[in-house]
């Protein structure tokens, strides 16, 4: 626990907990310091401290930032163990075989910028395991076995098997994971929004600076897909979402996907809020406008209508509902209601 | 701080508006001034002040021509105040990557460069127009006739420092939006916010592949170990770093942002500010 908690330590100054806990609620509340605040901060544990105030002076961290974190939790756990059996290095050796031929295909350099995305998702992981026990929440144990990389709800024979021995197919269902992930946050920030909440406000930065982090990652996968298919504009060399649903994902060099993949795709670059989506709610503080990013004056630079449009889908990348995420991800999880796994 | 208290004493004499272009005269006018000391503008100055010479492409600033704005300052104790910020850093994005596709230096680009700076200057322009809209009344002045031309044309005359500014931009557009989305107090425009700040992250990440800073690893730059912490989390700035880094790119004039430009920090009740994480060249 004691290097999980390290890095944790640096995220958070000391000036801030001194802020928190001590001159705002403990001296304000008549409290005195209790021994385990106390310890922690001597111990220059912030994560002791912060659990402890989690604990004791706000009693009770509102449910929607657990929920949060716990499904983030989930996510994260996903992606990390995918990478892990696609690199080879994960504790289940059916799952580090299944990817062999796969892994085989993968470009040295490719393979460099895959260790670094798994690295972070590693580091998610290991954040989020820490942080929830501070906002009073249990960590559920979730390990390789838990997932089936194939869509397949553990069947080991999903519609993502491709995957494994073809590597266009893999970096789709990498890109994939990713702008899931990248989506899935966006849809989640706004519970983790509570006015005057500073383990929320912690949080809600800390699920922002995650999220960009993906988007980074799904930036790169399509880069490495455009570079092996020059022709294929839909992939943009910027890293760029364009359009929605099927298009949004540059399936075009995908020799006949399966249908559950399009399916998969079509949810994945789709919902409530496509990526092909022009139109933002916003509130001026006593209002709130819709404006379509696509009419707007002062776009003459970009192009003709059609351009206009296009820039605007680029231009702003959508969230996903929790429901959304979860319909898309289930069959990557195999059933456990019990431990919350969806 | 003793030299500028001494500088005090003289008065300080421009002869002529270009005098103002150079660096070492035009910190000592600012100092000056800051410092309540006397300027004397000599005739000759204003007599070159007529007509500001305006090139930034795709402006015409005979149609649209912004006269240079003086003393921008942001109230960050609402929304409004906070997307204000963002609409200077947009406005700044928009007018480099404008400026950057009809440089000379544009045509010696690359297919896959240039794709990325048209995606990049569509995007930057929709993002302006975007919260200019949304901001109505509260919006910020047109900021293009207050861009430091001396500045921008030494960034366009290489594609190296193109790169470089535009790396930066990026990736300050990105810590920009993960240190304010805490202190925003309506789920609507939190969500905008988490709408741009991917697409900026999409950007940056483009750009340190084609080009890695000095000494980073081509193949993890996209998301290196210099802009993404050991907890996995990405560059993250409070608005006074961010304030403080848009003046030193030196692309706007001088006195176009307040000092200080920040009137007032958001509220504790808005949230409280965390450490900075961001690297000197990102």
């Amino acid at each position: 626990m004691e290097n999980m908690q390290q890095p944790i330590l640096e995220g958070i100054d000391p000036e801030i907990m001194d802020r928190v806990v001590s001159r705002r609620d403990l001296f304000r509340r008549g409290a005195s310091m209790s021994r385990l605040v106390a310890q922690g901060l001597a111990m220059g544990s912030v994560p002791v401290a912060l659990a402890a105030m989690a604990r004791e002076v706000y009693a009770q961290t509102p449910a929607d930032i657990l929920d949060v974190l716990r499904f983030a939790f989930i996510l994260e756990n996903l992606e990390n163990e995918f990478y892990k059996a696609v690199l080879g290095t994960s504790a289940l050796a059916a799952q580090n075989n299944a990817f062999a031929p796969v892994r085989a295909l993968i470009p040295a350099a490719a393979r460099e910028s895959l260790a670094q995305i798994q690295k972070h998702e590693q580091q998610h992981v290991d954040f989020l395991k820490a942080v929830i026990p501070q906002f009073g929440g249990t960590v559920v144990n979730i390990t390789a076995a838990d997932f089936d990389f194939t869509g397949g709800n553990g069947s080991g024979t999903g519609p993502f098997a491709r995957a494994t021995t073809e590597l266009p197919f893999l970096l789709l269902a990498t890109q994939a994971f990713e702008d899931t992930g990248v989506r899935a946050y966006k849809g989640q920030a706004g519970r983790l929004l509570i006015n005057g909440n500073d383990n929320a406000d912690i949080a809600l930065e800390s699920a922002l600076r995650i999220h960009s982090v993906e988007a980074r990652h799904a930036a790169k996968i399509r880069r490495i897909r455009r570079a092996a298919n020059p022709s294929d504009t839909s992939l943009r060399f910027s890293g760029y979402v364009r359009g929605g649903g099927l298009a949004a994902a540059g399936a075009g060099n995908i020799a006949n996907p399966p249908a559950a993949v399009v399916a998969a795709l079509n949810l994945i670059y789709g919902g409530a809020t496509p990526e092909s989506n022009t139109s933002h709610v916003v509130f001026n503080g006593t209002a709130a406008a819709t404006i379509d990013a696509a009419t707007l004056s002062g776009l003459d630079v970009i192009g003709d209508q059609n351009a206009r449009t296009v820039a605007a889908t680029q231009a702003f990348d959508e969230p996903l509902t929790k429901e959304e995420v979860i319909s898309i991800v289930r069959d990557f999880i195999k059933d456990d209601a019990a431990r919350g796994l969806p | 701080m003793r030299k500028q208290d001494a500088d005090q004493d003289e008065p300080m004499v421009i002869g002529s508006a270009t005098e103002l272009m150079f660096p070492a005269t035009r910190r000592s006018f600012v100092r000056t001034l800051l410092a309540g000391g006397t300027v004397v503008m000599l005739p000759s100055v204003f007599g070159a002040c007529e007509r500001r010479e305006i090139t930034v492409p795709g402006f015409d600033p005979d149609t649209d021509g912004p006269d240079p704005v003086k003393g921008v300052s942001f109230d960050l104790r609402s929304d409004v105040g906070i997307f204000r910020l963002v609409h200077a850093n947009e406005q700044l994005e928009a007018a480099f990557y404008t400026a950057v596709v009809s440089s000379a230096a544009f045509s010696s680009f690359t297919a896959e460069e240039r794709e990325i700076f048209v995606d990049l200057r569509d995007t930057e322009v929709v993002h302006r127009e975007f919260v200019r809209t949304a901001l109505g009344s509260q919006a910020l002045p047109d900021l293009r006739g207050s861009i430091n031309m001396t500045t921008l044309n030494s960034i366009l005359s290489s594609k190296a420092s193109i790169i470089a500014a535009a790396r930066m931009f990026e990736n300050m557009g990105v810590a920009a939006l993960n240190g304010a989305g805490k202190y925003l107090q309506d789920a609507r425009n939190l969500l905008i916010a988490g709408k741009f700040v991917s697409v900026e992250a999409r950007h940056a990440a483009a750009l340190r592949d084609i080009a890695p800073p000095a000494g980073v690893n081509a193949n993890t730059a996209f998301a290196g170990d210099d802009i993404i912490d050991n907890t996995g989390r990405d560059v993250k700035l409070e608005a006074g770093a961010v304030v403080a880094r848009v003046a030193a790119t030196n692309l706007l004039l001088p006195g176009t942002l307040a000092s200080p430009a920040i009137s007032n920090g958001p509220t504790a009740t808005q949230g409280v500010a965390t450490p900075d994480f961001f690297p000197a060249n990102p």
